[in-house]
């Protein structure tokens, strides 16, 4: 098999006297939709946070595209093409939705060696991208006037526009009722038919599992299943980490 | 291009000040207005960074102060031609800044708050003990006696102000309409998710601190000649501090026009208190309008307007619309300059003039409130404002019976005649339906 996408090999995080991520491998293939759930607390925020660059793991390697990303701040890793979703959508609020849209364009896509996006063409891909996610009509309101689901399109939205070629969502559905979970996993799955590597991390099993076709399971900060997500809901450990003995 | 049609109109309007002010040929005048145009500088620098990145300057006359004394140091060596000096000030604050903002960014609201006002100590320390620049006795500046092209010192001083203002409006309002300006929304709106969206928050965030640094210690360059003799408690004046924060903050903290907005009123304002009350009011002056402010109007008087238009005037500017907003913005500078022109009055001894003062005063209060009502379409604020003016017509015919110098007359049948149209002007349907219709049904001018 080719190199992965992303890979990471003996990462380890710990705050004080806790160990949040221990010894950690993992490899996301270019395409692949992944699903990544583990109880509260077993660190899966702890691993994004770590992967995207907010948090410095102490130990261990993150390698995107072959690349060491040792050292590297949030914003680099962004432009490299690694993008994120907030577990609670953190929009600029004082900006309008297609301004919020405007920002990533400007900083992570405009500074990639060789694009230069004129001032209309980042107008057309803010149209475009909320478009997608279905906000055109919204462009010049503010976050302030969306739903819940309407913001977490927007999060979405904000991450695409950074043209990614990694997007993590960090719990993208917590707290939706149903018909919008099937509207975001819908929207995931058109962005992943678009060429770009989805990884979910979700505690609704149902979305989840309509999601992922590799699905892996953290908890305590350690890796207990990786594989089809039909044969790791079965795996005796999963089952025991989830409902206890 | 629409930056270089704002510089030439901007240039424009500055000539315009200049040339009006050559005409009055006062040289107080002049010596007030270089005060106004140094606490433009000031507010705008400062809301470079607190307006549009969201850091909270405390330290602002440390910076002052440092353009202050570059002056006083390269005097002392060599005598400088003064925009060399502005120049020399400008490029020491900004490197400062640099500096204070690598030391202290990486502290968020209060502690970075608190980091910058540590600065200031440190700074009026090393210059108190530093003799070279005076130290506390504080050092001489002598003036050269004549200047060329102009009649006095003084308006040489007044027309570099002026070009320091201009450049520093012109590079605010640049900033906030380019991506540098989009960078900085998004530190100040979310530090973390601008980072994730590939914003080099480290680095913006010192180019707004140098920025910001760099106009403040323009504005104090000059300074020295200005006042003749600097001592380290002058230029650290709690003043510098103080109104770089409160112009902003009371003008608009969102876009450039915010911090010149309130630096014109509350400079001005100063300026009058000085003269009719004491100096010493002016401070208590700018914090019980900011703490008025910043409980009930957050966004400044430059929000207020633009909340009261994006409601009643969402899709276009309406004319009808626009005269509201000169019949508030009259009422709230008329309620301001009413409370500190009347506040000498009341304290007179003279009972007749004491009365007069009370019933001034508050008239003002009842202005301010009912231009905040309008501006919020607030129901009751017809009632109150058509009281106010009603009220104003038979106050000022007094006045124009105390006093008849053809000055107070025609400025008092100026304040008549505006009375009376907004008086006739808030009785029309389309004011009324404006003001009657409930929140609900969304009050759109008619």
């Amino acid at each position: 098999m080719s190199t992965p996408l992303l890979e990471v090999t003996g990462l380890s995080k710990r705050f004080g006297g806790f160990v949040a991520l221990e010894n950690l491998d993992l490899a996301i293939h270019s395409g692949e939709r992944v699903g990544l759930i583990g109880p509260n607390g077993s660190g899966k925020s702890t691993l994004v946070n770590c992967l995207c660059g907010t948090l410095i793991n102490e130990t261990g390697t993150v390698r995107f595209e072959d690349r060491n990303l040792a050292g590297l701040t949030a914003h680099a890793r962004t432009r490299l093409g690694m993008a994120r979703s907030f577990q609670l959508p953190r929009p600029f609020f004082s900006m309008t939705i297609a301004d919020n849209i405007r920002v990533p364009l400007i900083y992570a896509v405009n500074s990639r060696p060789g694009v230069r996006l004129s001032e209309s063409e980042i107008g057309e891909r803010c149209i475009a991208l909320l478009d997608l996610v279905g906000l055109k009509d919204k462009a010049s309101q503010r976050p302030v006037d969306l739903t819940q689901v309407e913001m977490r399109k927007l999060e979405l939205a904000r991450a695409m526009a950074v043209e990614p070629k990694l997007l993590i969502a960090d719990e993208a559905m917590a707290g939706l009722s149903g018909v919008e979970v099937h509207d975001i996993v819908t929207l995931l799955i058109k962005l992943n038919e678009r060429g770009v590597t989805v990884v979910l991390i979700e505690h609704i099993m149902r979305a989840v599992m309509q999601f992922s076709q590799r699905l892996i399971v953290l908890v305590s900060g350690k890796k207990i299943a990786d594989g089809r997500p039909d044969d790791v809901i079965r795996d005796p450990e999963v089952v025991r980490a989830y409902l206890g003995q | 291009m629409r930056n270089l049609s704002f510089a030439l109109i901007a240039t424009v309007v500055a000539a315009f000040v200049f040339a009006g002010a050559r005409a009055v040929n006062s040289d107080y005048l002049f010596f007030a207005g270089y005060t106004v145009l140094q606490f433009v500088v000031l507010a705008t620098a400062w809301n470079i960074l607190g307006g549009y990145t969201g850091y909270v300057n405390f330290g602002s006359a440390a910076f002052f102060a440092l353009g202050v004394y570059t002056t006083v140091f390269f005097t002392k060596l060599y005598p400088l031609p003064i925009p060399l000096l502005v120049v020399i000030g400008g490029v020491v604050s900004g490197l400062v800044g640099v500096g204070m903002g690598y030391l202290t960014l990486r502290l968020r609201g209060a502690f970075f708050a608190i980091a910058t006002l540590a600065l200031a100590v440190v700074l009026q320390t090393l210059i108190v003990n530093w003799h070279f620049v005076g130290g506390s006795r504080g050092a001489y500046v002598i003036r050269p006696a004549s200047v060329a092209f102009l009649d006095s010192y003084i308006q040489y001083l007044f027309l570099i102000m002026l070009t320091v203002a201009v450049i520093a409006l012109i590079a605010a309002r640049a900033i906030e309409r380019s991506s540098l300006g989009y960078g900085f929304a998004a530190i100040r709106d979310d530090e973390l998710a601008a980072e994730a969206l590939g914003v080099p928050t480290l680095k913006l965030k010192l180019i707004a601190t140098a920025l910001s640094g760099a106009f403040m210690g323009m504005a104090g360059a000059p300074f020295p000649y200005y006042i003749g003799y600097v001592q380290p408690a002058t230029a650290f004046g709690l003043e510098y501090a103080v109104n770089s924060i409160a112009m902003p903050m009371i003008g608009g903290t969102g876009s450039w026009i915010g911090p010149l907005v309130g630096a014109i009123l509350l400079g001005s304002l100063q300026q009058i208190a000085t003269v009719t009350i004491s100096s010493a009011v002016n401070l208590l002056l700018v914090g019980l309008l900011l703490v008025a402010f910043v409980m009930v109007a957050p966004n400044g008087f430059v929000g207020l307007i633009r909340e009261f238009l994006l409601i009643a005037a969402p899709s276009r500017l309406n004319a009808r619309a626009v005269i509201i907003v000169m019949i508030a913005t009259y009422c709230f500078v008329g309620g301001i300059l009413g409370i500190v022109l009347n506040l000498s009055a009341v304290m007179a001894p003279n009972s007749v003039l004491a009365a007069i003062g009370a019933t001034g005063l508050i008239l003002a209060v009842f202005n301010l409130v009912s231009a905040y009502g309008l501006l919020k379409l607030q129901s009751w604020s017809l009632v109150l404002t058509t009281i106010a003016f009603a009220i104003w017509i038979p106050f000022s015919a007094f006045y124009l019976w105390l006093d008849y110098a053809p000055t107070s007359v025609a400025f008092r049948a100026v304040v008549i005649v505006i009375a009376l149209v907004a008086l006739y002007y808030l009785q029309t349907q389309h004011v009324k339906l404006l003001y009657r219709t409930p929140l609900s049904e969304g009050r759109v001018m008619p």
